[in-house]
Formats: structure tokens, C-alpha cells, sequence
């Protein structure tokens, strides 16, 4: 554990490093971050236009869209996670193997660039996310109760996606292409969690299904607390969902990890 | 008792294959074939701390896959191991910090930034004290030569200098047991020798137990005093390099020098005829004819000069893994 603490901020000074010599890169994956809410935001405004009334669809009005989406873009940018595909490529590709040498899990490394990709990244996302505040003009109906309990629920959504990503691009242990494995946890992180369409305003058997899967605790969740928008009840219970997810997601994360390392072949190294 | 003791270690790899074309390809949708390759077969090592051994093997023959596994990379198949009293593959903490592992063909280094910073998030992974650190630094920069690189990006190096870093991150936390697996991969001669060098200064200054692969004999022949010749997965020589020849090239070079031009002289019922050109002729003669041979030659032509020799080692080693025998000492 000692020298976990003094390696962390090692790798994280390490990881920020080398985020900033690819400057462009990043400029470029953080917007992309933003174009997805962005259009929605645009699209249900007219949306809420053609609807009967004229004024909201599912008791969301076009500012109340502004700021649902709005916060998907930052929640959805603290949380974000790609191991699907890194993770993926270094196994195939055998390029684990010097850090499988290490006398530290692997994933701590990972943890690194995904915690300084998000903070390099910032720099160009605070501006357009203040501009884009002041050209929609979100309706926020947030309390300090709600802003207080958003910090352990957005910390709680991202270790969720962070840890369930891992788990899922330890597959790449077992089979030799992720690519579509990867879009198909994308696609259904889009859909099932919120991201196209808050989903209160979905039908019924789509949240059913969405409360069996993480991402609902991903985007949805924290973004519908900041928005005032949940019951004490709600609140609470979908936090103690994400407890579990994160706890189930760890147990299976130590389980899958062990036998995935037992099948590394160490291609090429 | 050794410092790695090996009993019949096995690594199986389950591979796919088919025959070439679309047909065979679409019929591999329903149908897939898989043939087992026996990478390692069954091999047995006990080596002592502070031993130099050098794995020498065709590309295929198994010694990388040993590395892997004894690294703790690779789970055998079957089979037992420790190293420093440890079971490689459960990866102890505890384990890994004892060891390095230097690999010609991956890096462990971060490319897109100076080795400098590599080395410092190395000595923090292994939590090394931070005096022990510097000075362990300072010294492997010193007998490396590497000051002068140390701000580049490590993509802008020359394959020598990014070796050299390799070799210094890998050796930062001082371990007792180090894998090379081919460390002087694509290297000139020169920088090579360097390599060599200090593989060597380090072994005799830090006692360390090292295992080399290498398919460069010069490798083997300058730093290990024992080899493990290994083709097939299995192990057909283990012993000193000097016992190398004596025990699987039961032959002698001799080589001749004419006074003068010989037409008609039937060298070949000598022995082997390896080369005759102008007055020099050499022959393969078995050991045990060596000596009436030369008499022989002595006798029937003018000779200006005569040696016998124990054929290169390079040559034994060739015709091992062509004959695929072998013997333990």
C-alpha cells in the first residue's frame, strides 16, 4: 500500500506528461466528447416545438433538455473511460507484458492516464461548456443537498464505468478482436444510459431493462440529482445501486483478472 | 540448492490453423482446427545464484517461452518452478520486485517522453529509497554511458541508446535475477560488445543471477560459462560451454597448409573435405582418427603447416539442432 501511494502520483505526473505531447489529440477526443450532448440538445429543443403544446415532452422544456444534456457532457467527461480498446490492444498485442513485470496491478497505470487525460482535457472543455451554458441557458433546480450529494455519485459513477469498461476489455484475454465488443458497449452506454434521451421519457420496458445495466448509474443518475430532479428516496436508493455496481464490479474484476492473466500468451515479447 | 530450480516445465499453446483460401476460410466458421504446439517439453534446470547461463535455440526452440514463464508472465502447462524461493507465475509482489526482465523487442519505456522520467516512475513503482535510488541511478548512468541521452524522447534514440535504457531501467531497483531475452537484438558490433560488457561488470559487481538468450554465439560465448542449448522445446545440452564441443562434435578440424600444388591426392579418404582451396585444404576427421589422419598427411604430402582443432562453436551448435540429439552432463 506504501508503495502504491508514493507510485500513484509517479504515474500520474508520468501519464499528464505525455497527455501533454499530444496536445492535439486530446483537443480533439474532448470535443468529440461534446458533439454527441450537443446535437441532442438541439434536436429535443425541436422536438419540444412539434410536440402537442409546444412546451415539454415528458415534463422536460427545452431548458430543462439544455441542462439535462448539458450535464451529460460533464458527467459523461469525469466518467469517461476507453480501456475497452486500450486495454484490449495491449493484451493482443503483448505490449502488457512490461507491465505485467511490474510489481503493481496493471490497472493502477491505467487508472493514471485516465484520470490525466480527464484533467488535461479540461483545459479546452471549461470554455465551451461556460459557452455553451451561456447560449442555451439550462434550467437548473439545484440544491446544496443535491450539489453535495453529486460529488460521492458522479466519484461512484465513474469508478462504475471506469471498473465495468476494465472488465469488460478483459475479454481481449479471451478472444482476439475487440473492436466490436467495444462500440457495443458504447452503443448501449449511449442508449441505456441516458445519453440520447433522459430516461424518464423512455418507454417503460427500455428503463426496466436500463435498471438492470450500469450505465443508468453512470449519466442518468448523477445528471437527473443535479437537476433536482429525484425524490430523497430516489436520491439515496439509486446511490446504494451504484454502491453495488462498483462493489460487483471489483469482485469481478480481481476474479476475471486472475484467470485472464493464467491465458496471456505474451505475444511477440 | 538452486536459485532456480525447473522440473519438468510444460507450456502447451492451443493454435489455430487451416489450409490457405476462401473455401478453407468460410469452412472454418463451422469447423476450426487447432494443433497443440508443445513450446516447452519437459525441461529440468537447477541454476545457482550468481550464474551466468545463456539459452541458445533456433527461433521456435523455446527459450523466450521459458523466460516468460519463469518471469512469471506465462502459466506453465505442467510442471513445477522457483525462483528466490518464489512460484513465478502467482506473481507476488514480493517476487517481482527481485527480478527484471529486459526484452529486445518490447520496451518498457515511455516513448513519448525523455528516459529520464521512465526512470524515475521506476525506481517509484519499486519503491526504492530515494539515496539507494540515485545512487543505483548514477552508477548504471555512468557504466552506460547514457548521460548524454537521458533529456531526449526516447522515440528519437538510436536502437543502441534506447537498449542501453532499457537495460539501465531494468536494473534500477537491483535485482537478484535477471532475463535477458535477446538484449543485443539488431545492435552493431560495437555496441554489442559494449552491452556485453557491462552485462558482465554487472554480474561479477552485484552477484546477480542472470539467464541470456541470444542467437548471437558471441553473446553466449563471452558472458556464460554454461549453456542450455534448447530446440523443440526440449533441452539437448546443459553444461559448460567448454564440455559443448567434447560432447556433441565427436570430430577435429585439421587444416593444412601445401608447400606445394597437389593434383590428384584423395583428401576425401580422409575425411570430410570442408574446404579445399589452392594449397589450404580442411578436413572433418572424427576425433578418434584425428591423430593417424594427420600422420597420414604428414607423410604423404610436403607440408608447409598443420593444426587441429575443435570445430568452431557455432558449427556444433548448427549441427545439433540439424541432428536434434543432445545430451545432458
Amino acid at each position: 500500500m506504501k508503495a502504491l501511494v508514493r507510485a500513484l502520483p509517479a504515474l500520474l505526473s508520468q501519464s499528464l506528461a505525455t497527455m501533454f505531447q499530444y496536445r492535439g489529440e486530446i483537443i480533439l477526443w474532448a470535443v468529440w466528447g461534446v458533439v454527441y450532448p450537443a446535437v441532442s440538445m438541439a434536436m429535443w429543443a425541436v422536438a419540444v416545438k412539434g410536440a402537442p403544446g409546444g412546451e415539454q415532452i415528458g415534463g422536460y422544456a427545452p431548458r430543462d433538455f439544455a441542462a439535462y444534456f448539458w450535464l451529460t457532457m460533464v458527467v459523461g467527461h469525469v466518467c469517461t473511460a476507453w480501456d475497452v480498446y486500450e486495454l484490449g490492444w495491449q493484451i493482443q498485442t503483448g505490449r502488457m507484458s512490461p507491465r505485467l513485470l511490474r510489481p503493481m496491478l496493471p490497472v493502477w497505470q491505467h487508472v493514471a492516464d485516465n484520470v490525466a487525460y480527464k484533467l488535461v482535457s479540461l483545459a479546452v472543455l471549461v470554455p465551451i461548456w461556460l459557452l455553451i451554458v451561456v447560449v442555451s441557458r439550462p434550467n437548473f433546480d439545484t440544491g446544496l443537498h443535491e450539489l453535495l450529494l453529486a460529488i460521492p455519485a458522479v466519484t461512484l459513477a465513474a469508478i462504475i464505468n471506469f471498473v465495468w469498461c476494465y472488465n469488460l476489455a478483459m475479454a481481449a484475454f479471451w478472444v482476439t478482436r475487440m473492436e466490436a465488443i467495444g462500440q457495443a458497449w458504447f452503443g448501449a452506454g449511449l442508449f441505456f444510459g441516458g445519453r440520447l434521451a433522459p430516461l424518464s421519457i423512455m418507454p417503460e420496458p427500455l428503463q426496466t431493462i436500463a435498471s438492470a445495466l450500469p450505465f443508468k448509474y453512470v449519466i442518468w443518475y448523477p445528471c437527473e440529482l443535479l437537476m433536482g430532479r429525484l425524490s430523497p428516496r430516489a436520491m439515496t436508493g439509486e446511490m446504494l445501486n451504484q454502491v453495488v455496481w462498483v462493489v460487483v464490479g471489483l469482485v469481478v474484476f480481481h476474479v476475471v483478472w486472475r484467470a485472464g492473466v493464467k491465458r496471456y500468451s505474451a505475444v511477440g515479447a | 540448492m538452486g536459485q532456480i530450480e525447473v522440473h519438468d516445465l510444460c507450456k502447451t499453446f492451443k493454435v489455430a490453423e487451416r489450409e490457405g483460401g476462401l473455401g478453407a476460410a468460410m469452412r472454418s466458421l463451422l469447423f476450426r482446427k487447432h494443433r497443440q504446439v508443445h513450446a516447452v517439453d519437459h525441461i529440468s534446470l537447477d541454476i545457482k545464484a550468481g550464474e551466468v547461463v545463456g539459452f541458445l535455440g533456433p527461433n521456435g526452440a523455446g527459450k523466450t517461452t521459458t523466460l516468460k514463464m519463469l518471469s512469471g508472465l506465462l502459466h506453465p502447462t505442467a510442471g513445477e518452478a522457483t525462483v528466490l524461493g518464489h512460484v513465478p507465475w502467482r506473481r507476488e509482489s514480493a517476487y517481482l520486485r527481485r527480478i527484471s526482465m529486459v526484452m529486445g523487442q518490447r520496451s518498457q519505456l515511455n516513448w513519448d517522453l525523455p528516459a529520464m522520467d521512465s526512470f524515475l516512475v521506476h525506481l517509484a513503482v519499486y519503491n526504492v529509497e530515494k539515496a539507494a535510488g540515485r545512487a543505483a541511478l548514477d552508477e548504471l548512468v555512468e557504466l552506460l554511458s547514457i548521460g548524454g541521452v537521458l533529456k531526449k524522447q526516447v522515440r528519437t534514440l538510436s536502437l543502441g541508446e534506447r537498449m542501453k535504457c532499457e537495460i539501465c531501467v531494468s536494473l534500477l531497483h537491483s535485482p537478484s535475477v535477471l532475463f535477458l531475452d535477446e538484449p543485443t537484438l539488431g545492435l552493431d558490433l560495437t555496441m554489442q560488445d559494449r552491452i556485453r560488457d557491462f552485462i558482465r561488470e554487472y554480474n561479477r559487481h552485484h552477484g546477480a543471477t542472470i539467464i541470456l538468450t541470444s542467437h548471437y554465439m558471441a553473446d553466449v560465448t563471452a558472458l556464460c560459462k554454461r549453456i542450455v542449448v534448447i530446440d523443440h522445446g526440449r533441452i539437448l545440452f546443459d553444461g559448460p560451454l567448454a564440455d559443448l564441443s567434447a560432447r556433441l562434435a565427436p570430430f577435429k578440424i585439421i587444416s593444412i597448409d601445401l608447400q606445394d600444388d597437389v593434383d590428384g591426392y584423395a583428401f576425401e579418404r580422409m575425411g570430410e573435405v570442408v574446404a579445399h582451396e589452392g594449397r589450404k585444404v580442411t578436413l572433418r576427421v572424427g576425433k578418434e582418427d584425428a591423430a593417424a589422419v594427420t600422420s597420414r598427411l604428414l607423410a604423404d604430402l610436403a607440408v608447409q603447416d598443420v593444426t587441429i582443432q575443435d570445430p568452431p562453436i557455432e558449427d556444433v551448435i548448427r549441427q545439433v539442432f540439424a541432428s536434434g540429439r543432445g545430451t545432458h552432463p
